[in-house]
Formats: structure tokens, sequence, C-alpha cells
């Protein structure tokens, strides 16, 4: 059965629970930012925030001016917070060494993930981030929330927390940087009461599910992907926020295979929307882009004069696997042979559209380390029906999560337990039978070596009879 | 649960380390108790944690869990 919240979601309106006023926000004049000093003589720092980029560091001396300007009662932590942190930033900078301490015992009651802790060693010289713990907040689907809403997350965060947001880290939680122990308890209790938020992954648990926009607003997602983040979000919670997996585990849905969160690259289990049918072709359409009357990529080139569109050259030749082709001016798809690229359908959005047997790819064991480079999931189940409450996908989670804690080394990934124990015993742990895509060499041993189940009607063989007659 | 839950225990007690990963705890109890499937063994790491007689340590990527009061007692 899906999951159906205890309570309504309520719609936040920050005018009803705002902590800071109007005149608190816009607390400074550009005179006065222009001439803000750091209470520590920071000169790498000043130098980073040169250049045509936008700097973290203009963000800071914003956000230190901002809270020096804020009365007492205003701030549960240090007012100084932001300007320790530059001053020991610089002082990483002159010693070529970090001054963080990572992890630790701190948390919220019960729960193993979504806090990570950290201090500094430098406490007496920046007192103000002798904690300076991370909280991992979990993202709304998609990342669609209200200007409300995020206000309402900012008040929180500059009241009992240093202000500092990072929107959004890699698995796109709201990562809030910087706050004492004794804050995390009132702010998990302000998210979960109030704000009707919980804490993201950290840590060896089931990280922070992501999804792409998904049919809110794109025409060419297969699947719901917010749905399915969001059951599947609630369905594992345990493993979301206790962990006792060998190592992190990420799910990520991407809802066709253009791919915009990036599941294929950066998720343990990657869900790819799809389908089984043929690309809906409307051929007046084809003849549209030919002719010049629609844009090419929606017009998404149309900074720069590329000359007439020219489907051969930019649509049919594209094709990785050669299966287009002009006949008495129509396109024609050999869609068996279609590898999903998309590339026809985001040059012809009007003319071509994905089929409408849609369902799911399950892909295993990407991840993106950072010395050993990375690596991508392997196509494991090209087609499922992907409809709620994902009974069949929960089903297959499953078996991943029977194998994989079982046999997976202490901090190995998916990926790597793959890689150590080899795709076949993959498939054997899933009870699906390999695929000839799956294979990426011929065999470099001729040699195989058959099992009496594998072969029908097995064999007898007295293994003593048969060594008296062939000695070792 | 509560032979699992004295199992843990008595692993963390005699572990000369102070910190363990959870496949160190599961190896542990099946010594013990060898039909202890993963999750009741989950199920009673987690009662331990709720009755604060174990803790979590996270480094951010990995996390494991502790006997509290040894080791790294404070928060920091």
């Amino acid at each position: 059965m899906a999951f159906e919240p205890n309570e309504e979601q309520k719609v936040l309106k920050y005018d009803e629970l705002r902590i800071y006023s109007d005149e608190e926000l816009n607390n400074y004049t550009d005179e006065e930012l222009k001439e803000f000093k750091c209470k520590h003589d920071i000169p790498d720092m000043d130098e980073l925030e040169k250049g045509p980029w936008p700097s973290f560091v203009a963000d800071c001396k914003r956000e230190a001016l901002h809270r020096r300007n804020l009365a007492d009662d205003r701030m549960m932590i240090d007012r100084d917070v932001v300007e320790d942190m530059l001053g020991q930033l610089q002082v990483s900078f002159d010693e070529g060494e970090t001054h963080w301490k990572h992890g630790g015992i701190v948390g919220v009651f019960g729960y193993g993930g979504g806090v990570i802790g950290r201090y500094s060693d430098l406490q007496e010289r920046f007192p103000s981030i002798a904690h300076f713990h991370t909280m991992r907040i979990n993202q709304p689907a998609s990342k669609f929330y209200s200007s409300d809403y995020l206000r309402c997350v900012c008040d929180l965060w500059e009241y009992r927390g240093s202000g500092l947001m990072n929107l959004h880290g890699s698995t796109g939680d709201i990562i809030c940087i910087g706050t004492f122990t004794e804050q995390l308890e009132p702010i998990f209790y302000e998210l979960g009461h109030v704000l009707q938020q919980d804490l993201g992954g950290s840590g060896s648990n089931l990280r922070t599910p992501a999804c792409c926009i998904g049919k809110a607003r794109c025409e060419w997602s297969c699947i719901d992907t917010q749905a399915m983040c969001y059951e599947l979000t609630h369905y594992y919670q345990d493993e979301l926020h206790r962990p006792a997996f060998p190592y992190k585990f990420k799910f990520k849905f991407d809802g066709c295979p253009n791919g915009c969160v990036a599941s294929i690259a950066r998720s343990d289990m990657s869900f790819i929307g799809t389908w089984k049918d043929d690309i809906r072709i409307d051929q007046e359409a084809v003849q549209a882009y030919i002719g010049g009357e629609f844009a090419p990529n929606a017009g998404a080139h149309a900074g720069k004069d590329w000359g007439k569109f020219d489907i051969e050259k930019e649509v049919v030749n594209l094709c990785p696997t050669n299966c287009m082709w002009m006949e008495d001016g129509k396109l024609m798809i050999d869609n068996k042979e279609c590898t999903r690229c998309m590339h026809c359908i985001n040059t012809m959005p009007r003319a071509l559209k994905p089929g409408v047997e849609t369902g799911v790819s399950i892909l295993f064991g990407a991840k993106a380390p950072i010395l050993d480079g990375a690596q991508m999931s392997l196509l494991t189940i090209p087609f499922m029906k992907c409809e709620p409450p994902y009974d069949n996908i929960k089903e297959v989670v499953e078996k991943i999560w029977e194998w994989w804690p079982e046999e997976g080394k202490n901090r190995e990934r998916l990926g790597e337990l793959i890689q150590r124990q080899g795709v076949a015993k993959l498939l054997k742990v899933l009870g699906i039978p390999p695929m000839p895509q799956m294979v990426t060499e011929p065999r470099s041993n001729p040699y195989i070596f058959w099992k009496e189940e594998d072969v029908p009607g097995g064999w007898d063989r007295d293994i003593n009879d048969y060594r008296s007659r062939h000695a070792i | 649960m509560d032979e699992i839950k004295e199992a843990i225990l008595a692993f963390a007690e005699k572990s000369k380390k102070s910190k363990f990963y959870f496949n160190d705890i599961q190896k542990a109890v099946q010594k013990v108790i060898p039909d202890a499937k993963a999750r009741p063994i989950k199920k009673a790491a987690t009662a331990l944690i709720n009755e604060e007689k174990l803790i979590y340590f996270s480094t951010g990527s990995s996390t494991m869990y502790g006997l509290k009061g040894r080791g790294q007692t404070e928060d920091h």
C-alpha cells in the first residue's frame, strides 16, 4: 500500500512563521558592505573574491555584516561565526592544511544520519566555530518549494545556526553549514513539527533519494518521478535514518533517458524512465522542421545562425545505432534498434515523442569516487512497469539489500561488490537471465566449467572411481 | 530480541575497539545465535540506541556503533 501521511501537509506561510522582520533582514547598506572589514586579516580570501565569478567569500561577508547588525538576542549562536570561519580558512591557506576535525557522535535522538559533526582544532583562536556541525535537510521532491518555505528554513538557520547554507548538496539535500551541538535538537523539532520537514541521509545508510522534475513540468517524463521518490523515501525511512549498511546507498530517479539528475552516474540504483513501444512520429511536424517553420531544439541554439536545418546531418546521421532514415520524404525509425539516446527527440520535440507504453529501466552500481574515477551503473533490468505502490520495484530493492549488506565489505559500494563478485552473481541474486549487451568483451578463458545443475539430466560420476584410474 | 541485545552488548563490552561497523555486530551475534538474521539484529541495535546504551559514530560518509561511555564519551 502506498504511503499516506498521518497529518495533512500544511501550506507554510512565511508571514505567520517568520522570525525576523524586514528591517532585520535588510539591516545594512551597500556603502557599509563596501567598507566591511573582517575581524581577522584574510588577504587570500579577499583575493578569492576578485575575478569574474560570484564568490562564496562575497556571500560570507554579507552574512557576517548582517550578523554584526543583528541584536544579541536574535541569534542563538555567536555572531562572529562567519568571520571566524573565514579567519580559519585563511590560516588553512597559510599553512596548507585543514583545521577541521570531521565526525563524531553528534546527532538527533534516534537518528544515525542527517547531522555531520565538525569541530575546529583552533578553538581558542576561533571560539565561534568550536562546533561547526552540518545538518542535511531532505529536499522536497524535484526541489520544488515555495519562497515561503525557503524563507522559513533560512530564518530558522539564521536564528539557530550560522546562516550559511548550500543549496543544494550533491545528493540534493538543503545543506545547513555550521551550528553548535545544543542547537541540533531544537532545529530538528522545528523542522519536523513546524515545517513538516525531515532530515536527509548521511553515513552508512540510504541517502536522500533525488528525482528530476518529472511529470510536473516535463513532457518527456515516462514515469512520475516525484511520486516514486516520495513513496520510496517514506517506505524506506528505517534505512534512511538508522544506518546498518556497509556504506552509503543512493537511489535516483530520472523521468527519461536525458537523465537530468544523472542517476546513471551517481546512484547505486538508478531508475530511468523509458518506453517499450515505438517513438511517436508526427510527419507533418517533421516537414515543418525541414521547412524551417519550427526551430530545432525548441530554439535552444537560436543565439547563433547555424544555417538551414538539415535533418540528415543533424538527426539521421547522428543516430548512434543508425536506426533512422528518410523514405519518400518521411522519417522512418527501426525502433527495435533504438538505444534511447534521446537526440532525435531533443532536436525535434514537436515531431517526435517517447512511446506511450512507459516504465522504468533499472541500473546498478554507479559511484563518483574521488580517487578511482567514476563508474557508471550497469543496465540490468531494461524495462519494468512502474506504478504505485511500486511493489515490483521494492521487491528488486530488497533482493539487493539481502545481498550487498551480507556480502559487501565495510565501506564497499554496490558497484564495487558487483565488480568483485561479477555480474553473473548480481543476475543470480536478482533471478534474471543475462543479456548479450552485458558482455563487454569475449571470454579470455576458453573453458566453461558446467555445474551439474546447469546440464539437463545432470550426470553421475564417482570421483574416487575416476581417481583410481587417473592418478593426479 | 532480548537475547540479541545481550549478545550485542556482550560483544561491545568485550571488543578491543571502541567503534565497530554493523557487519561486525552482525557477525558477533551470529556466532552466538547462528540463525539470527540481519533485520532483527538491526532492530535490536536500534533499540539499544534508543535506550542510550549504544551510540552512533558518524564520519559523515560512514557510520559505526559504539558503547555509550566508552572511547569518545563527550561530543568531541
